[in-house]
């Protein structure tokens, strides 16, 4: 068994004697078998001695159990790294930030604490899944929608808290600025509750962010500050109706006009679906993400998606042109009253036909919810709110350099949003992807994911090999010296990378990054809080200043 | 010597002769304390499955509860009801829906302690069938020694093909339990 990076074998056996007092035997894990399920599936260290793997696993009943095991960890001084139920594949899965952690599994708080209909929020605790969730609206009739993240199987809390997001209306779909107010055990094992939730009694905790005084809820984000057993989130009304519009343009600077056009029309809330971005180039029509089938390609045009030098976008710009097929196209998503539809699907079309070419097709209105038989044709359903594992079954995984892919690491910057900046984040990832001969479409595109700006997500192939994995953890750091040399910051990573990328973050001599640590050296002085989370490190694991 | 040649047209009767006396056999030892009988019988519908596999599944159906998968809301209910519940589990899927059902498993204290793949290309044959068969058949005695092989399943190249696969809880394991309310 690995032991926690100094803690001796007396206090790790004490203290897990200790846990297993507060949670009972059965739920503290330390068998190799058992701590198997603790490590990242899609981790790019695998095998290697640097691999992030966890000394033993320790799975509280409720925040009581929680506040009495990070007193132990505080006395043994051994670390903990709270999971909520560990399905963040691609940023870290259930393993632990630094490597002989004790993960705190929170699957069995899975209780939905409060909804409310009326004002549209949710209470969870950190084990209530996208599925959970989901099935707990439905079994009511509540008229509330989700916003889940494709696969479903994650935690709310702990996709939130990792940043990540989902794909229906933009005040929804970052999860964690739909959050709504947060119950917490400190390092120190003290609770305290954010926003108006630290006013005993509070009847509006889940209804007025802002609180009194700094908003504190910030600091659970992405960090080691302290383990969140409670959390509200709003949940969209479900919607009357839904459709998706499709504009396409001809030309490819055409994206330009057209991004700044709609970027107008977002931030004036006229589209507020998430919208994304294709080439019908590529043999897609821009729906076509959604729906299986060979793409018929033009010859002409083949031969340019498949040069070996990459993809130019100048010549495929012009057989674009003497083809007739659109360069660009993107696909609204559309949803509320039909009338509400039409309008929103007419100033859309009014704004993006002062681009010349531009043509629109709106499909057909459907009124919500489905019918369980149309739901099971379509592919993605997350658009319509509802959750599915149904990305793991997109085909085949391939090889890379000779041996499986058995996943991925993201490799996630954030780039402006403009038309100039997607193309040149195509032109220069695709040259990396080219370089170390990656797994890489002919034409990858930014997502409107975020509300004002692109997100260029890269997923890198991740093997059972050191020697192939060393190589993609090569091109992520070239990827993200490329980046940042422009300007882009990474918004997430995996746990492998996330010195590198807080050392991006330098301003002013890494001014940051020294608040941060002069937070966690106050609030977690014996450093037992998810020790190297988003690299935030207390003191004993800082390197000496020179 | 029986090749997979000559086992061609020896048709579904032997394949749910198989398939039952593979469960009467199992359940018998199962009596004897030597392993936990089989639960049910998981089915991929997300994937395609070939003609002489589905006619041998609907004759194990006579003898186990077929469950079908899809990795969708509207089973996902259910499915979770069938971990839960289940001791043992023995199933046909792709890989990649073995992969989701690992991981939804460990939250039951399911594990994988037998695992095979089969054949790509000559999936309609009967001799396929034959080998679905007669691996379901022995699959539940692997269990005491899993190989490396069934200890996880990791996605690949093969993710196409048809995987046999069981997991069991070996001991009362803490499971996640089920969604509770205050």
């Amino acid at each position: 068994m690995k032991l926690p990076p100094n803690v001796s074998q007396a206090d790790f056996t004490a203290a897990l004697s200790a846990f297993a007092k507060i949670v009972g035997e059965q739920w503290l894990f330390t068998s190799d078998e058992d701590l198997e399920l603790y490590r990242d599936s899609y981790s790019i260290l695998w095998g290697e001695a640097d691999e992030r793997t966890a000394s033993a696993a320790v799975a509280p009943e409720n925040a009581e159990q929680v506040i009495e095991l990070v007193k132990l960890a505080n006395r043994y001084r051994v670390p903990i790294y709270p999971i909520s139920t560990g399905k963040n594949l691609g940023y870290g899965g259930a393993a632990p930030a630094l490597a002989g952690s004790i993960v705190l599994d929170l699957k069995r708080m899975n209780r939905v604490v409060e909804i409310d209909e009326q004002h549209g929020y949710v209470v969870v605790e950190p084990g209530v899944s996208y599925f959970d969730l989901y099935h707990y609206i439905q079994e009511r009739g509540l008229k509330l929608w989700i916003d889940c993240p494709s696969p479903g199987w994650g935690s709310v809390m702990g996709n939130a808290l990792d940043g990540g997001v989902g794909v229906t209306l933009a005040p929804y779909r970052s999860h964690f600025d739909a959050h709504c107010g947060m119950e917490v055990v400190l390092p120190n094992g003290r609770m305290v509750r954010t926003g108006m939730g630290a006013l005993p009694g509070a009847k509006t905790w889940q209804q007025f962010k802002p609180g009194f005084g700094p908003r504190t809820d910030g600091l659970f984000k992405q960090s080691n500050f302290g383990v969140v057993t409670k959390m509200g989130f709003w949940l969209m009304p479900a919607p009357e109706n839904h459709t998706t519009g499709l504009v396409t343009v001809p030309r490819l600077h055409d994206l330009i006009p057209l991004v700044d056009i709609i970027g107008r029309l977002e931030q004036s809330k006229l589209v507020q679906g998430l919208w994304t971005l294709s080439s019908p180039t590529t043999g897609t029509g821009g729906d076509a993400a959604h729906s299986a089938g060979g793409a018929k390609v033009d010859p002409s045009i083949l031969a340019i998606l498949t040069d070996p030098d990459g993809v130019n976008l100048d010549k495929l710009d012009t057989a674009a042109l003497s083809t007739g097929v659109p360069f660009w196209s993107c696909e609204f998503n559309l949803y509320g009253p039909k009338k509400f539809i039409a309008a929103q699907w007419e100033c859309i079309c009014d704004a993006l036909a002062a681009i010349p070419g531009a043509r629109f097709k709106l499909n057909e209105i459907r009124t919500l919810p489905l019918p369980a038989k149309d739901l099971a044709k379509l592919f993605d359903v997350g658009p319509l709110g509802i959750p599915s594992l149904r990305t793991f079954s997109l085909g085949p995984m391939i090889s890379y350099e000779g041996e499986d892919v058995v996943g991925h690491v993201f490799f996630s910057p954030v780039i402006p949003r403009t038309g100039e900046a997607a193309i040149e984040a195509m032109n220069v990832f695709a040259e990396i992807a080219r370089k170390y001969r990656l797994p890489y479409p002919p034409l990858q595109f930014p997502s409107a994911i975020f509300e004002r700006a692109f997100l260029f997500a890269v997923g890198l192939p991740v093997t059972r090999s050191p020697v192939v994995n060393a190589k993609v953890r090569k091109a992520f750091e070239e990827l993200l010296s490329m980046a940042s040399a422009r300007g882009w910051g990474e918004y997430r990573t995996a746990p492998a990378f996330y010195e590198l990328v807080m050392e991006t973050y330098s301003f002013n001599d890494h001014a940051l990054r020294e608040f941060l640590e002069t937070l966690k050296d106050a609030v977690d002085p014996n450093g037992i809080m998810s020790p190297g989370r988003y690299a935030i490190r207390s003191r004993h694991l800082r390197e000496p200043k020179g | 010597m029986m090749t997979r040649r000559t086992a061609i047209g020896a048709g579904l009767a032997l394949a749910a002769a198989a398939c039952t006396a593979g469960f009467a056999s199992f359940e018998t030892r199962a009596r004897r304390g030597q392993t936990s009988p089989i639960d049910a019988l998981l089915i991929d519908e997300t994937i395609e499955m070939p003609r002489q596999i589905t006619a041998f599944i609907k004759a194990c159906g006579q003898r186990w509860p077929l469950v079908g998968i899809q990795l969708d809301a509207t089973a996902h209910a259910g499915l979770m009801q069938v971990l839960n519940k289940s001791s043992a589990i023995v199933g046909i899927s792709s890989g990649a829906t073995l992969f989701c059902l690992e991981r939804l498993g460990w939250d039951h204290g399911l594990r994988l302690r037998a695992r095979t793949q089969w054949c790509a290309a000559d999936l309609n044959g009967a001799a396929c069938q034959q080998e679905v068969a007669a691996w379901l058949k022995g699959a539940p005695y692997s269990a005491a020694s899993p190989s490396p092989l069934a200890r996880s399943y990791r996605p690949s190249r093969a993710d196409g093909t048809l995987h046999g696969w069981c997991m069991q809880k070996s001991r009362p394991r803490a499971a996640r339990p089920e969604r509770r309310e205050v």
